[in-house]
């Protein structure tokens, strides 16, 4: 497997204007930014106003940046801030993100019979999704980011909490997932 | 972020990319908010001076049937934008004041829009009191620019209107 560019050369390389890294930079961190909105109970417009808006503001100061190697914490940073932003004026309180209200039925998604793979494959996601079901919103929470996430920074970023929580909380939630996958 | 193996052969990292698939499956990130976002790169203003939002408030309603009106303040190196905003609907009226007052060229960006251009309407002149008036704005993530007559520019940060 080509080993992945750094994220701070993408951001250099963005930086001095290349489209190409920029777009990386843009595939790689848009599914943390997304689940971070997801967790703050935000419905898709706001979700993907919040994602735009964080983008926007790294451009806005895209000059500005001193430390490359911190972009993905700054992203996750300004995304919960945007997603607080916006739950706030929508007058929201159901923080954080609630699993329960997830397309859960990944069966239903295809109108025509999918080949038997798929089906396999849709049958194991169906079995985490039931497990990730059954756990808290706190480490449902923690799992979407952990799996996103690139490093234990941007997850305390992401999560706003102490980078030294970060361990114990991972050990617990895993634990719990793994006893409910557990046949 | 390694962990240990667990007793049915699944270790951490392929639990991960188990619950990373599942996530994607269940609540993808919407092509349209990947294309934004790529897009966003257009929007830089290379040597254009930002002004910060630095306060943004509702001005108290008096009476049942007035009108909210917003107010937000951007500041900047040396400067400061006041905008007062009105209209709850699908479009924003603006009335807004440079400080220090000089002439300016004003221009709204909405990255709604993919040609990137604006209405006339959507442009402004300042006057002698740094005054100026943007009607029927679009309502959605708006950023105002400032040419002055230096050849320098000021750029707000952006905001949802």
């Amino acid at each position: 497997m080509a080993r992945q560019v750094d994220t701070a050369d993408l951001f250099v390389q963005a930086r001095a204007g290349d489209g190409r890294a920029w777009g990386e930079l843009v595939d790689r961190y848009s599914g943390l930014l997304w689940s971070i909105a997801r967790s703050y109970g935000l419905n898709e417009p706001d979700g993907g106003d919040v994602v735009q808006m964080t983008w926007l503001r790294l451009i806005e100061r895209i000059d500005q940046i001193t430390d490359p190697g911190a972009v993905g914490g700054w992203l996750a940073v300004t995304a919960r801030r945007e997603s607080l932003r916006t739950a706030q004026r929508r007058g929201d309180r159901r923080l954080p993100y609630d699993v329960h209200e997830l397309p859960y039925d990944v069966h239903k998604r295809s109108q025509s019979p999918p080949p038997e793979q798929v089906l396999l494959a849709r049958e194991r996601l169906g079995d985490v999704g039931a497990a990730l079901h059954a756990l808290p919103r706190r480490c449902q929470v923690l799992l979407r980011m952990l799996a996103l996430a690139t490093s234990y920074a941007e997850l305390a970023a992401a999560l706003d909490i102490p980078i030294g929580s970060i361990g114990p909380t991972r050990t617990r939630c895993l634990d719990a997932l793994k006893r409910k996958l557990a046949p | 972020m390694n962990g240990m193996n667990d007793p049915d052969g699944m270790n951490d990292d392929e639990l991960l990319a188990r619950l990373r698939t599942t996530f994607e499956a269940l609540d993808p990130v919407p092509a349209g908010v990947l294309a934004a976002g790529r897009s966003a790169l257009a929007w830089r203003h290379p040597g254009g001076s930002l002004a910060e939002l630095a306060d943004d408030h509702n001005r108290p309603v008096a009476g049942v049937r007035g009108t909210p009106v917003r107010l937000l303040t951007f500041t900047g190196s040396g400067v400061t934008v006041e905008l007062e905003v009105t209209g709850t609907g699908t479009t924003r009226d603006i009335t807004g004041r440079l400080v220090p007052a000089g002439p300016a060229h004003v221009r709204v960006r909405h990255p709604a829009r993919p040609d990137h251009t604006t209405r006339p309407e959507h442009a402004a002149r300042t006057d002698t009191a740094g005054q100026f008036d943007l009607a029927d704005v679009p309502e959605g993530l708006v950023s105002l620019i400032f040419s002055l007559s230096d050849a320098t520019s000021i750029v707000t940060s952006w905001v949802r209107l």
